[in-house]
């Protein structure tokens, strides 16, 4: 009986309930919208940059990351190795040797990153499927792979060579010529703007620097166990030597660009839901005021006040389910059509975002959590709402509002 | 002060010596919200028996509505007692007070009060449903009520569809249903026409005899003073005349 009264009631002023509903169903809808397609625009940022490059947690030399040089390498160390892989969840490393050289071709010189990796072992970038002309390196091969944008700079293709100049180990100077023998893209603009990437041998003797490393990047599944997989390794490494490193620690840059975003777009929902509270809490003042009568009616002939908050209270909660559910209900083909058709940015702000070394891409992101929050809000506000009728009805003077 | 012991009356016939249900010892209640304090009840003694057919008369301002509602525990008295089958109801907490009204007292207000977003036969057994009577029950009940007082057939239309008279015939049959003690009707007819006045009264009395239910009601319509069977005239907080008719 509660139910259908409360149902009843709800539909008594159709169009004031309408309103509500439809106001309360276009707010979660923006806000889903919205939400995902920043979260969704963050994991791809962070799986661009760190997913698919850095890896969520590197083991260095323990000076390496406050001054990156080689000299702050290290050599490959049985125990080191075996530390790692025996921490939990550790599924495998990738094993690096990076450093800046000058490259030319032609007439070009720019600067690169080089990168020595296990070609075949290194999952993580997955340079081998980003291949766009040439083909892939092996183990053994002294050839290298290019960034695409870096190989346009450079007016090179696969079998041109490429001459690079730097420093090596102890202020050795590194000179070599490599054949280029793939262009890759890498979705990260800026890397593949300048990244060079070599067999680990080739770069070690490269940089003469025979066994040596600079970074250890610890695999695992779950990007959300980073800190405690980071915390686990600071506990077994001989910290006097080696230090392990979350990604927000190694690029704390885009962690704060990632939360000043985040909280804008919080805001700014936020902002829209306050509109919608206040919406919301009308309906439920005037649906209160207008039948002070009819409650106190009610309670004369014999229905406990609880019950009448009951049915006060699942009238505001259907009003606004209906709104949140209808509101879920748009979203969710709306995410799944940018998920799979992301937004492109164009103009300026992909300019900034390139420049940031992150795609001018927006994909949507589907998560359960975003609904939830939203659910959340609406739930708190609903509940405040009722508060309003909840303290009237317990307030009701049976005599005074009859008499109405 | 004129008035008549029931006891002692010869008037009563066959309803004469029934147990009493509600008693009231001097009954006061003054309201000092408002700039003048205003004294409307000013000390009542009264008792009513079971089976009863009483009018409360009286001027507008009298005291009936004020008398009726601390009756029927919608008002406390500024002093004086109402006891319910001898129970003293000031000592009821206002939760135990509304399931007493549940249980004893059926309600039947001048604005009919129906509630709007239920069908005539959901309002006339809106009290068997709080009182949780399964629907079995509640549909033989409601079926012989309105075939009883003339509304069979209107069971699902909504009130807002319904005449004024036909409205507080479902009122009649909400207050009814659950065989309630006694039946508090404050100017029930003061809303309709002489024809359905009549009507009304008529079918109230029919449950009166039938189901042996007391009625005491409030007017101040000669008609419905009329077919009382005993007269209650209020004056200034004050009862004034309690005569017993014989009819
Ligand atoms: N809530 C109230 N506050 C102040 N005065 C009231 C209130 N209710 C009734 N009165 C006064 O009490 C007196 C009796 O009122 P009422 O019982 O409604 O009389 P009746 O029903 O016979 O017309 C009137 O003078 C009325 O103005
Ligand atoms: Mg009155």
């Amino acid at each position: 009986m509660d139910l259908l009264l409360a149902w009843r009631n709800i539909w008594r002023n159709r169009k004031r309930t309408l309103i509500t509903v439809t106001l309360v169903t276009l707010s979660v809808t923006v806000a889903v919208f919205m939400r995902s397609l920043q979260e969704g625009s963050y994991a791809r940022m962070i799986e661009n940059a760190v997913g698919s490059f850095t890896g969520y947690v590197q083991v260095h030399q323990k000076d390496y990351w406050d001054d990156k040089t080689l000299d702050n390498g290290m050599t490959e160390n049985d125990t080191l190795m075996e530390k790692i892989l025996s921490a939990d969840g550790v599924k495998g490393v990738n094993l690096r040797l990076e450093s800046f050289s000058l490259a030319s071709h032609g007439n070009s010189t720019k600067g690169a990153l080089i990168m020595g990796i296990i070609p075949e072992k290194d999952t993580l970038m997955d340079i081998q499927s980003r291949i766009k002309g040439g083909s892939y390196i092996t183990e053994e091969d002294s050839s290298v792979i290019l960034g695409s944008k870096l190989a346009s700079f450079l007016n090179v293709s696969p079998g041109d060579t490429i001459v690079l100049l730097g420093q090596g180990h102890y202020g050795q100077s590194a000179v070599g010529a490599f054949p280029v023998k793939g262009i890759a893209k890498i979705p990260a603009p800026d890397l593949d703007r300048q990244i060079v990437i070599m067999p680990l041998k080739l770069a070690q003797n490269y940089f003469s620097f025979p066994n040596g490393l600079t970074s250890i990047v610890v695999l695992f599944d779950d990007p959300q166990r980073t800190q405690v997989i980071t915390d686990k390794l600071n506990a077994t490494l001989d910290t006097t030597s080696y230090k392990a490193l979350s990604w927000q620690k190694m690029s704390p840059e885009m962690v704060d660009m990632i939360n000043s975003d985040r909280a804008g777009g919080i805001m700014m929902i936020a902002i829209l839901y306050m509109i919608i509270a206040f919406g919301v809490f009308g309906t439920v003042l005037m649906m209160t005021e207008e039948r002070k009568k009819e409650f106190a009616v009610m309670v004369a002939i014999g229905m406990q006040k609880t019950k009448l908050a009951t049915i006060s209270f699942l009238e505001t909660i259907l009003m606004n389910s209906i709104g949140v559910i209808a509101g879920i209900a748009i979203t969710i083909p709306i995410i799944l059509y940018f998920m799979y058709n992301p937004l492109m940015m164009t103009g300026k702000e992909a300019e900034s975002f390139e420049k940031l070394g992150i795609e001018p891409i927006m994909p949507t992101i589907m998560s359960f959590k975003i609904f939830f929050h939203q659910i959340l809000v609406i739930l708190s506000i609903s509940l405040v709402a009722f508060m309003y009728s909840l303290i009237s009805i317990m307030r009701l003077k049976i005599i005074k509002a009859i008499r109405r | 002060m004129k008035k008549e012991t029931k006891a002692s009356s010869p008037l009563r016939g066959d309803k004469r010596g029934a147990p009493v249900i509600i008693e009231v010892r001097g009954l006061h209640k003054t309201y000092t919200e408002t700039e003048v304090e205003v004294k409307a009840i000013n000390g009542i003694d009264l008792s009513f028996e079971e089976g009863e057919f009483t009018a409360i008369v009286g001027p507008s301002g009298c005291g009936k509505t004020t008398f009726l509602n601390m009756i029927g525990g919608l008002d406390v008295p500024t002093s004086g007692k109402v006891f319910i089958n001898g129970t003293d109801i000031s000592t009821f907490s206002s939760s135990k007070m509304i399931d007493f009204r549940l249980n004893n007292i059926g309600f039947v207000f001048q604005a009919y009060n129906l509630i709007p977003v239920l069908t005539a036969k959901e309002n006339a057994e809106f009290i068997m449903q709080l009182q949780g009577r399964p629907k079995a029950e509640r549909d033989k009940r409601i079926a012989e009520l309105f075939e009883a007082i003339g509304i069979a057939g209107k069971e699902n239309i909504k009130p807002s569809r319904l005449s004024g008279g036909q409205q507080q015939r479902v009122a009649v049959a909400r207050a009814l249903a659950s065989k309630p003690k006694f039946i508090l009707a404050d100017e029930p007819t003061a809303n309709l026409d002489s024809k359905a006045t009549a009507e009304l009264l008529d079918i109230m009395h029919e449950l009166n005899r039938q189901e042996k239910v007391t009625f005491i009601f409030s007017t101040h319509d000669k008609r419905v003073i009329e077919r009382a069977e005993r007269i209650i005239t209020l004056e200034d907080g004050k009862v004034v005349s309690d005569i017993i008719v014989n009819i």
